[in-house]
Order: C-alpha cells, then sequence, then structure tokens
C-alpha cells in the first residue's frame, strides 16, 4: 500500500490532545463531570463500579460544537478555536465555564442528570455502587475507533488505574462504547484486566422482576444501538424489560442485529452527513407509529435528536428518550 | 505531506451534495427496498445459500492463501486451452499489455467490470486511439455522460428515465422519449452494429477455476455474451483474487454471488475457457469458427499479493462484489458512490487504500465509514469491513 505522510484535519488532532491531557473528549474538568452526584455521596471504593465516562454528561456540549461545525468551515482559525477551547483558555486565562455555558451548554440539566438517574435505578434494585468521582476518566474508545492506537496505549494505563483503585470486581457502563473498549480492547492493552464488563442494560435485566410497572398510553419503539446489537449482542434484553413492565412496544423494520445507525459516529467530521442518517433513521422508526422512541447509548440519543431537529416542518415529533429516563419515570410514577 | 483537511472540504462538499440530490434520494431509496425484498425472496426460495455462501468462505479463504500456486495452474489451463495468459503486477503493466494486444485504430466492445473502473482501461485506449463502447446499458449511459459509477452492480442507479431521454436525444440525434422500452431499444439497435464490426471484445470475470480455466462471467443483459462472442478477439481482465481451484468451486462462487447481487436467477452465465474451436471438418482442430479466433486473459495483481500477506486485511480479497453491502450502508444510501474511489462503501475504502489510490484517496472514506457494522450482516463473505477501516484509521493517523 502506498503511505504518504498525511496531515489529519484539526478536529481529530483536537479530540485526540484533549482525552489524552484532560480525560475527557472535550477538555472539560473532571469536577464538572462528576457534579451529578454531588448529594448521593457514593463511596470510591466497593464490589460494583458505577462507570459513566462522563459520556451523558458531555452530550449537550458535544451536540454545541457540532452545530458550531455545521456553520464553520472545519479548516477556520474560528474553528480551531472553539474545538480547543479548553486548550486556548488555559494559554490565555478566559474562563472556559463562561465560554462553554454561554455558547454551548442547553440541555446541560437534562443529560447531567441521567447519570444520576441511571445510579438511583441501579440502588432502588438493590445494586451497590461506587464511583471514581471526579477522578474518572473517559474510556478512550474515541482513541481507539479513530485510530490513535499509540495514545491509547498509554492512556489505557491511566484509565486502568483510576478502575482499580475502586478494587471493583464488576464495572457497569451506561454507554455501549465504553463497554466495548473495556471488554474488547483493554484485555488486549492492560496486563492485568481483571474486570467483568457489564452494561447498564444488563444490570436491569437481571433484575426485571424488580421493575415497576409502567401504565403508560405511550407506544414504545426500541432503537438499537450498533454496539449494543451487534458487537454486544444485547437486542433480547431491552424487549424483555420492556414486558416485565408491561409496557406495549412496536419494532422498527430494521431492528435487533438489523438495526440502522443513528449516523453518530462521523458526527465530528461529517456533521451534514451525520444529521441526514439520523433522520432518516427517526423516519424508519416514526414508521411503526410509536408516540416514542427509547434507547440505551448516549451518541445514539444525541444523534437521533440531531436528526429530528433538522425536520423543522413537522409538529408532531416523536419523543426521543435514553432508556434510562424512561425507566427512572417509572420508579417516580 | 497531504493535507488531509483539503481533501476533506472538497469530499465532503462532493458528500453533501449529494445526500441533497433528489435523484439519488428518489433512486437509492426503490433500489434498498427493490433489493431488500428481492433478496429475502430468493433466500427463501433457495434456502441452501447461506450454507453455500459459508462453504465459499472457504473456498476463498485458502484460495487467497494459495494464490500464486492457484495463479501459475490457472495460467497453465489457459495456455493449454490455446488462450493465451498474462500476469500484470500493476495498472500500467495491464494497461500496456491490453494495449499491445490491441494496437491502435481498433473498435473495442467492453463489458461491465470494477477491474475496468481501477484501472480506468477505457481512457487508456481510447488516448491510443481506439473506439471503446461500453456494452452495459448503465455503462453505456454514464460513458456517454461522462459519469463515474454510482453502484458496482447498477453504475447509473442515479439517473432516471428523462435524464437518459435527453442524453439519447442529444447523442443519437433523434427524438428519444422517457420511455424505458424505447431507451433500450435505441441502445441496443446501436451496439448490435458494434459487436458485430468491432475488432475486439474486452470482458471482466466474477471468478476463475485454475484446473479448467473457465472464466465466469454473470450477466443478465446479454451484452457480455455478445461482447465475448462476436468480435474475433477476446480479452479477459481479471483480478488475480478470482481465482479458486476448481470448476465446481467455480459454480458455487458464482451462485452465492449472483443470489446476494439480486440476480436470484441471472439470465445468463457465461463459462468462457478459450478461443472458439471446431473439429468437425476432418477432425482437425480450427481455431476461430464463430467466436474469437484469440483469447487473452491478463491476471491483474496491482495490490491485491500485498493485501493477501496483511493478516488484518487479506480477508477484503474474498469479497464477491455482489454489492450486498451497500444497499445496508447507511452512508452510501444517503450518498451512493460519492462515498467511493474507484471503490464503493467501507469496504471499497479498504480496496481504495490498496488497489485504487492508497491510503492517501481512502482516507476520508475510512472517516466517513461508520463502522456501524450493518454491511458485515449482509456480507455472504462476513468481512469484518469495521476492524479494518480502524485498521486503516490508525495507519492514517500513525503514517
Amino acid at each position: 500500500m502506498m503511505v504518504a505522510e498525511i496531515k489529519l484535519p484539526p478536529v481529530l488532532e483536537i479530540i485526540r490532545g484533549n482525552i489524552v491531557k484532560h480525560g475527557n473528549p472535550l477538555a472539560m474538568k473532571g469536577t464538572e463531570v462528576a457534579a451529578w452526584a454531588k448529594e448521593l455521596k457514593l463511596p470510591e471504593r466497593g464490589d460494583l463500579l458505577f462507570y459513566t465516562g462522563g459520556e451523558y454528561q458531555l452530550l449537550p456540549f458535544i451536540d454545541s460544537l457540532v452545530s458550531t461545525m455545521t456553520l464553520m468551515d472545519q479548516g477556520s482559525k474560528v474553528f480551531s478555536l472553539m474545538m480547543g477551547a479548553r486548550n486556548i483558555i488555559n494559554k490565555t486565562g478566559i474562563n472556559a465555564e463562561k465560554l462553554y455555558a454561554s455558547v454551548l451548554a442547553k440541555d446541560r440539566e437534562r443529560f447531567n442528570s441521567i447519570s444520576y438517574k441511571a445510579a438511583i435505578i441501579l440502588q432502588k434494585l438493590g445494586y451497590d455502587l461506587c464511583y471514581a468521582g471526579k477522578k474518572e476518566l473517559y474510556s478512550g474508545a474515541l482513541l481507539s475507533e479513530l485510530g490513535f492506537s499509540e495514545d491509547m496505549k498509554s492512556y489505557a494505563v491511566k484509565v486502568a488505574e483510576v478502575l482499580k483503585q475502586s478494587g471493583a470486581k464488576t464495572i457497569v457502563c451506561l454507554s455501549p462504547h465504553a463497554a466495548e473498549v473495556f471488554k474488547f480492547v483493554y484485555p488486549k492493552l492492560i496486563k492485568d484486566f481483571p474486570f467483568e464488563i457489564k452494561t447498564f442494560v444488563e444490570l436491569v435485566w437481571d433484575k426485571r422482576h424488580m421493575l415497576p410497572a409502567i401504565k403508560s398510553s405511550e407506544t414504545v419503539v426500541i432503537h438499537d444501538s450498533c454496539r449494543l446489537a451487534r458487537e454486544l449482542a444485547i437486542d433480547e434484553e431491552l424487549r424483555d424489560i420492556l414486558q416485565s413492565m408491561g409496557v406495549p412496544f412496536r419494532e422498527a423494520r430494521c431492528n435487533r442485529k438489523w438495526t440502522t445507525c443513528c449516523g453518530g459516529p462521523n458526527k465530528l467530521l461529517f456533521p451534514d452527513i451525520s444529521h441526514t442518517i439520523a433522520a432518516r433513521r427517526v423516519e424508519e422508526l416514526e414508521e411503526t407509529g410509536a408516540d416514542l422512541i427509547l434507547t440505551s447509548c448516549p451518541y445514539c440519543l444525541s444523534a437521533l435528536q440531531g436528526g429530528q431537529a433538522k425536520d423543522k416542518d413537522k409538529d408532531n415529533k416523536i419523543k426521543i428518550e435514553d432508556l434510562i429516563e424512561f425507566l427512572y419515570r417509572g420508579f417516580e410514577a | 505531506m497531504a493535507d488531509l483537511q483539503k481533501e476533506f472540504n472538497s469530499y465532503t462538499k462532493d458528500l453533501n451534495k449529494a445526500s441533497k440530490d433528489e435523484n439519488i434520494k428518489k433512486a437509492i431509496t426503490r433500489a434498498v427496498k427493490s433489493y431488500r425484498e428481492t433478496t429475502a425472496e430468493t433466500l427463501t426460495r433457495f434456502p441452501h445459500t447461506p450454507a453455500m455462501a459459508e462453504e465459499v468462505r472457504e473456498i476463498k479463504t485458502k484460495s487467497i492463501a494459495n494464490n500464486s500456486e492457484l495463479l501459475k495452474q490457472a495460467m497453465e489451463s489457459v495456455e493449454r486451452n490455446k488462450g493465451k495468459a498474462f500476469y500484470a503486477k500493476d495498472k500500467q503493466e495491464a494497461l500496456e499489455m491490453t494495449a499491445k494486444i490491441i494496437g491502435v485504430g481498433k473498435t473495442i466492445v467492453k463489458g461491465k467490470s470494477m477491474l475496468g473502473e481501477e484501472l480506468a482501461i477505457r481512457e487508456y485506449l481510447e488516448e491510443k486511439g481506439n473506439e471503446v463502447w461500453e456494452t452495459d446499458l448503465g455503462e453505456f449511459i454514464l460513458q456517454l455522460n461522462h459519469e463515474k459509477p454510482m453502484h458496482i452492480l447498477s453504475p447509473s442507479i442515479h439517473v432516471p428515465r428523462e435524464q437518459v431521454a435527453e442524453l439519447f436525444t442529444k447523442f443519437f440525434k433523434k427524438e428519444v422519449p422517457p420511455d424505458i422500452a424505447q431507451e433500450v431499444a435505441v441502445v441496443r439497435e446501436f451496439l448490435r452494429e458494434k459487436y458485430f464490426t468491432a475488432d475486439v471484445g474486452i470482458s471482466g470475470a466474477n471468478v476463475v477455476a485454475a484446473d479448467t480455466g473457465a472464466m465466469v462471467i454473470i450477466e443478465n443483459e446479454g451484452n457480455v455474451r455478445l461482447s465475448t462472442g462476436a468480435p474475433p478477439v477476446h480479452i479477459v481482465l481479471v483480478g488475480i483474487e478470482k481465482i479458486v481451484p476448481t470448476f465446481q468451486d467455480a459454480m458455487k462462487v458464482a451462485e452465492v454471488t449472483w443470489r446476494y447481487a439480486q440476480y436470484g436467477v441471472p439470465g445468463y452465465v457465461n463459462i468462457i475457457s478459450g478461443p472458439s474451436k471446431t473439429g468437425d471438418i476432418e477432425k482437425v482442430t480450427t481455431y476461430g469458427a464463430h467466436g474469437p479466433k484469440e483469447f487473452y486473459v491478463i491476471f491483474v495483481d496491482n495490490g491485491r499479493s500485498d493485501m493477501a500477506k496483511e493478516e488484518e486485511f487479506s480477508e477484503a480479497l474474498n469479497c464477491l462484489r455482489c454489492g450486498g453491502c451497500m444497499y445496508e450502508c447507511p452512508v452510501f444510501q444517503v450518498t451512493a458512490g460519492h462515498f467511493g474511489h474507484v471503490y464503493m462503501s467501507g469496504i471499497g475504502a479498504v480496496w481504495t487504500a490498496f488497489v485504487a489510490g492508497g491510503l492517501e484517496k481512502a482516507a476520508p472514506l475510512v472517516f466517513t465509514c461508520l463502522r456501524c457494522g450493518r454491511c458485515v450482516e449482509r456480507c455472504p463473505m462476513k468481512i469484518n469491513v469495521p476492524s479494518m477501516i480502524q485498521k486503516l484509521r490508525e495507519q492514517v493517523v500513525d503514517g
């Protein structure tokens, strides 16, 4: 193969740099990422480590960045400035929180609360959770997915270190991307990686007999996440969970292993195409006549919402929620 | 140093434009629906297919591992059949060999071939002063329209009948209405004359049997029959990865290919092993009875043996080019062949990297792929494209 030296688009370098230097793709502070857990006072050590990877918390920021990108030439200086906000801020002393809050954050509250809700649900199902708090690091899934394998090697060591401090036997991941990378990539990179990796969905499924019945007039359709259905082979579990709560649901044309991707994975480099793909998946799900789309992946949640937002003409929009939000409503009612 | 950002910018513009193209949207939506329905129906009708696909996967994997032996055997078989066999190590060699056989000032009728696209053989032969006609209807339309194929099996999938009518009216210098039957008829009439006056016919092959030297070519239109049967010379350009050990293996590969290519049962399966011959007068074998007197096979490497050597990528050579993955690809569904460089979609990114432009051309494709994995669900060879894409990204990143 012909191999030429290739200069990468800045967005990739910035994401890489942020993960490696700051422990998450957007260079958020650990305290910001862990803010949702303040009240819960979860211990740092235990058998079952609750792992957010900051992924739900970061979603609104990613979304705002993407909408900025859609309007901006990726090669422009302003763009690099936006993406490297924290990098630049650190050098020049502009207030990062202010910049992020005013320019980017809008659904901060909602997405921060997803991790909180997930923890509450698991606690109600009888799980004792521990959490690394501000020390928690992003899994590095993007490093691996984008091809930064060299960076991933050293980054994974840092992440594994934090995971080990918990003394946990099992790690429960909210994001299937994190679960995938822990399950399939980490054991190849880290000599001693003794963890059992579970997803939030699996833990709920194990205790589905304890789930509250949900009396809802809404009909649900499941959007299977690619990672969950194809890589982790978790699809029937989602249906079982709904069934045990007595929730009526329909199936999209393309479901389970044949699910259609939400478009999320190429959002950073090709936001327009990504949105178009998301909009088409939303259409597929809408065809079922359901009122509510449920998914169990932060990127699917964000991408499907993005696809829907693009379709401005519709007034009767189908609702899109994460399974966590839906379950939590059930527990609250 | 290649600045990927610049490549990305123009490529992204092209992708975005394609995603807003109503013709592409309409055509692909229709094609995807029809692909899924026909495939589901024919897989029910021929339920042995998935098991046969697994068998073919093994045949192909072993054949790729044993490629140099099979190539030798296939070339010997072709020669034994009184054909001429050549090995072209790269694109330039393949082009020069072909041009040397053909010469200048000739008329050539050509069947559809992805390898032909990879080599840009038509353009090359035209530059050398020949007249080359694409005989597959879709390719013919693109030839007149100066466009590149948008799908490996349905190259002009994005051109609706109205545009075809406009194009034909201009080219044939007579009114051609936007009526598909009439559009087909004018091309039939035009090309019929070309088949019988052409000096050379060029085709690819879907699979090659090493033991007999048989070239198996699947088609529906009948253009391959005519292109390979009517002119006095037939040249086959085929990738070395297409060779399998036996004739029986080749039949299995062919059946799996057409089934996943939505053909159900193809109109024609051509099996060509040598020049046309007769022994009807005094049992004296004489060549060039009704079909070609001369038969040439050029086995093209052009990066394939390098691919075969790489454990992480060799599986990509199992690709049957059925095109099934493209119908499943969410990116392809909104952009068609714009998500490609010669070869299309995820698997196309891998092929582009090795045989059609290198990593630099493949890089934008490599990052467009969602790695969602639905192509793998469809692929009869279960080629793990997402994993290859990730490996290619590593190569882009690490240089």
